[in-house]
């Protein structure tokens, strides 16, 4: 059975890519489709789902709650996304150098990664925004910073281990430079491991983006981040929950899917790679 | 023991870096304090004096080095929204959110321990099959979604428990539920699978060709190999704790450190923000340093 | 063989493996008898089912997917095979015991070897802290340990190869049982390390009238050590009988094949003649003799009628067409 065999069997993988692969189609194509997240209608406020002409119902404002709602998978996504692409590529690098180089430079590193390792990325993401004001950026910046330290930690011990192993130092007697070994040895070794945490770390970027916005200090009005808008519905839950519940299951569904892909892809690559990732997720 | 020395020597100078840090980036955005000191009217250079003789002009070295000699004196400020002596409140703040955070704990690993184990014991049968699936999905839900479910059904429909507040343990169950939720699902599945992993290695063969009874293999012999990973978790678990508490807490209104924190952010009152963050990247830097010291006794081979 | 003599006695046994689509049998019809005060070997490639069939006697295999699907195994009157959990509890460490192959991994890497060994013995008696470590220190010293009192405070992780495998010895020695099962006991330990634990099995056998069923691959470690020996094959016992008398003259032709492909002291290597051919897999067995296709000697039944163990003065085997 190759690869894409096995991938199609893992039942993790299927159901969570399924449950991904709605999600982000209402992403993309929600917002063209149902119009514009801001547009207030007083008069028309807290419809509940069911209503004709409308899909999810709207918001206190009138607001069409399927437009915010898709708008704000988006912001989730591109957060979320984006953030784990620096925190791969940056915390690859600098683990691979602590990793292979070695020496002080790599016990300084090892210092710093696991004092920041350490701490809750709510906490760091508070702190940011009690630093430069609240909005999308600290946000970024907090989750970004802890990522990369969490990735460079799993990476740097990947690196140990492989560079123990006789097939690059075979390379090294062989003379070969050390950027060609690095590239071609110990990459695509440290790949598979890089992948399966990232899509965990995907997972914890949504809801530290959606905790904080919930509690006020990340995107900002009118932005729709679904955090804010379970905090926004919060108030009315009698009135009309599915302000808040729409944005709440839209989430938890975000972060169920990539947690199922992950552990899908964990489980396909190595059983190995279980140990550590299970160090790394026990954050 | 040298190394146990020299971690604990290493943590406390990058706690002194990073408390520098931290409070740096603080003080330095801090806004203008003299807008909420000073009146309207004041010219620009009473705005300088002032600022001079508070002392926001020094190097922020030296501010970190007088801050912190303030706080050991037990000055810590006053707050911007209401001028209250930051260290009045912050005996009862603190002690709020220690009863939060250690109701949490110990539902987090008395609840989570005993279900990894029965779904460890009992593997594949539908016991294990539910606990894992619902510990997956304890992990994919946002704590403030969460928060909300758990009121909904519990305060508003059933009417068991109040929804916010303080006053007794029954204002205690909803917010430490919540709070260890994703705690809970995390030890179930590492105490699962490292229960799982130690079963099948074969020091438990040769236990059982001993003769030993299978519950004393399990619980004395297997969990014990397993508690490995729990320990090592355990400290940063703190830290999680810390981190859900502040958005945890400012649901439930729950008048404790993160609440108190995450206001003052919103509020942009700076001393509030100052003492309480520093306080918290204490907590969970001790935290963090008590869980590796623990791990470090618990593993036999590193004791030595 | 003889009943009175006779410890333990495996009738006709089979064990398999039986999962949702898969039905077949690791060991098949093996009867082996170990006598008092003997050591018995089981011989065989790696995969004949002689493990397995070790495993089986302490209901030690891993069930499911593994079950005795048929035979018995007679001890003290009993058949083991039918005892439930608890009753085959009390006799693991005490009537029965068993050393395994890896030491390095087979001790619990928690606990100390004081530990592990007073455990073993309050799981059998209820006897006082100092009367179970007394027990304790005599067993690692009849394993061979120098310096018992030193080694009860280590963990596992100090411990060398050989040393574990004394500890793995005086844990099965502690609650004096009358039969140790020995799988592969020295496959992983260094040569010199080898030759100090065999002897230490001797030893024992003599000292304390012990009998030992020792399951091995290594001829010379027979050689070196056994009364008996059994010959093992696609999970059936092919040939039996004194060491001394197989080794001199082998009946079946697999043994001869086996003895053959030995290296002795004195003779060129030339004279080394493999066994052409593979071993068949345990789901694909032929129909007749299983060691068919290889045997020099097949004749006509061969192919299609499956032999029976004979009995042939002091030995057995199964063969239409024995050595001599």
């Amino acid at each position: 059975m190759n690869l894409f065999q096995r991938a199609l069997k893992n039942k993790q993988l299927v159901a969570g890519s399924i449950l991904g692969a709605v999600v982000l189609l209402l992403g993309i194509f929600g917002p063209f489709f149902f119009g514009d997240y801001a547009k207030q209608d007083l008069l028309m406020g807290h419809k509940p789902v069911g209503t004709p002409g409308l899909f999810f119902g709207t918001d206190a404002l009138g607001r069409d709650l399927a437009a915010r709602a898709t708008f704000g998978i988006r912001i989730s996504l591109i957060v979320a996304v984006s953030v784990t692409a620096i925190a791969v590529i940056m915390g690859t690098l600098i683990g691979l150098i602590a990793g292979y180089v070695k020496g002080t430079l790599d016990t300084v590193i090892s210092w710093v990664v696991d004092f920041v390792w350490g701490f809750p990325l709510i906490l760091v993401a508070v702190l940011a925004a009690a630093s430069i004001g609240s909005g999308l950026l600290p946000v970024i910046l907090a989750v970004g910073m802890v990522n990369t330290v969490a990735i460079a930690r799993v990476v740097r011990g990947e690196v140990l281990g492989i560079s123990e192993r006789e097939f690059v130092v075979a390379a090294r007697a062989g003379g070969y430079s050390t950027p060609r070994i690095v590239i071609r040895h110990i990459v695509p070794n440290v790949i598979p491991v890089a992948l399966v945490l990232s899509s965990y770390y995907v997972a914890v970027a949504i809801i530290a983006e959606a905790s904080l916005s919930f509690v006020g200090l990340g995107a900002q009005p009118p932005l729709p981040s679904l955090g804010q808008m379970v905090s926004d519905g919060r108030n009315f839950l009698r009135l009309n929950h599915w302000e808040a519940t729409i944005p709440g299951v839209i989430i938890f569904a975000m972060v169920l899917s990539v947690s199922l892909i992950g552990d899908g892809l964990r489980d396909l690559l190595d059983p190995r790679l279980r140990t550590a990732v299970e160090r790394a997720a026990s954050k | 023991m040298i190394a146990i020395v020299k971690r604990v020597l290493l943590t406390f100078l990058l706690l002194l870096l990073s408390s520098l840090a931290v409070f740096a980036a603080i003080r330095l955005s801090g806004g203008d304090v003299t807008a909420a000191r000073l009146p309207a009217s004041a010219t620009a250079e009473d705005r300088e004096l002032f600022r001079e003789q508070i002392g926001l002009n020094k190097p922020i070295l030296t501010q970190y080095v007088d801050y912190l000699g303030d706080v050991v004196r037990g000055d810590l400020g006053n707050s911007l929204t209401n001028n209250a002596k930051i260290s009045s409140l912050a005996a009862e703040k603190i002690r709020n959110s220690l009863i939060l955070g250690a109701a949490a704990i110990v539902l987090v690993f008395g609840i989570g321990i005993p279900l990894g184990m029965m779904a460890a014991f009992r593997r594949n049968s539908w016991l294990d099959t539910s606990i894992s699936s619902a510990s997956v999905a304890g992990m994919a839900i946002p704590n403030f979604w969460l928060a909300l479910l758990v009121v909904w059904l519990f305060s508003s429909t059933l009417g068991w428990f109040p929804s916010a507040g303080q006053g007794g343990i029954k204002y205690l169950v909803l917010p430490s539920i919540v709070l260890a939720a994703e705690g809970i699902a995390l030890t179930v599945r590492i105490t699962r699978s490292a229960m799982l992993e130690n079963l099948s290695q074969d020091f438990v063969r040769t236990l059982r060709a001993s003769g030993l009874s299978e519950s004393r293999i399990y619980f004395k012999h297997v969990l014990r190999s397993s508690l490995l990973p729990i320990i090592s978790l355990a400290g940063l678990r703190v830290g999680q704790i810390v981190g859900y508490a502040l958005v945890v807490e400012t649901i439930f209104g729950w008048p404790g450190v993160g609440q108190i924190l995450v206001n003052g952010v919103l509020r942009r009152d700076y001393p509030i923000v100052q003492f309480f963050s520093l306080l918290l990247v204490v907590v969970v830097t001790l935290g963090n340093l008590a869980a590796s010291i623990g791990y470090t006794f618990a593993n036999p081979r590193l004791r030595k | 063989m003889t009943n009175e003599s006779s410890l333990l006695e495996i009738k006709d046994l089979s064990v398999g493996l039986r999962a949702s689509n898969i039905a077949y049998d690791i060991v098949r019809n093996v009867s082996l008898t170990v006598n008092r005060n003997e050591i018995l070997a089981v011989v065989g490639e790696s995969g004949c089912g002689k493990s397995l069939t070790a495993l089986s006697v302490l209901q030690l295999q891993a069930s499911p997917p593994l079950f005795i699907t048929s035979g018995s195994i007679m001890y003290g009157g009993r058949d083991l095979a039918t005892l439930s959990k608890k009753e085959m509890r009390i006799i693991r460490g005490t009537e029965i015991a068993m050393i395994f192959q890896d030491p390095m991994s087979a001790l619990d890497p928690m606990f100390t070897v004081g530990t592990l060994l007073t455990s073993a013995v309050h799981s059998h008696q209820s006897v006082g802290k100092d009367v179970a470590e007394k027990m304790a220190l005599e067993a690692l010293a009849d394993a061979g340990i120098e310096d018992p009192k030193r080694r009860f405070d280590e963990f596992p992780f100090q411990l060398s190869g050989g040393v574990s495998q004394r500890v793995i010895i005086a844990l099965a020695l502690v609650n004096n049982p009358k039969l140790v099962i020995a799988d592969e006991p020295t496959t992983a330990l260094d040569v010199t390390v080898q030759a100090q634990i065999l002897d230490r099995l001797k030893e024992l056998k003599k000292d304390r009238g012990m009998s030992i069923l020792l399951i091995t691959h290594n001829l010379g470690v027979v050689a070196s050590v056994a009364d008996r020996m059994a010959v093992m094959y696609t999970g059936e016992v092919v040939e039996t009988g004194a060491v001394s008398d197989v080794f001199d003259k082998p009946q079946h032709p697999y043994t001869t094949g086996l003895l053959g492909a030995v290296p002795r002291l004195g003779g060129a290597v030339s004279d080394l003649t493999p066994i052409i051919g593979r071993v068949p897999q345990p789901d694909e067995l032929p129909v007749g003799c299983t060691f068919v296709d290889r045997c020099s000697r097949a004749v006509a039944q061969c192919s299609s009628i499956r032999p029976t163990l004979q009995v042939r003065g002091r030995a057995e085997v199964r063969c239409h067409n024995p050595v001599d």
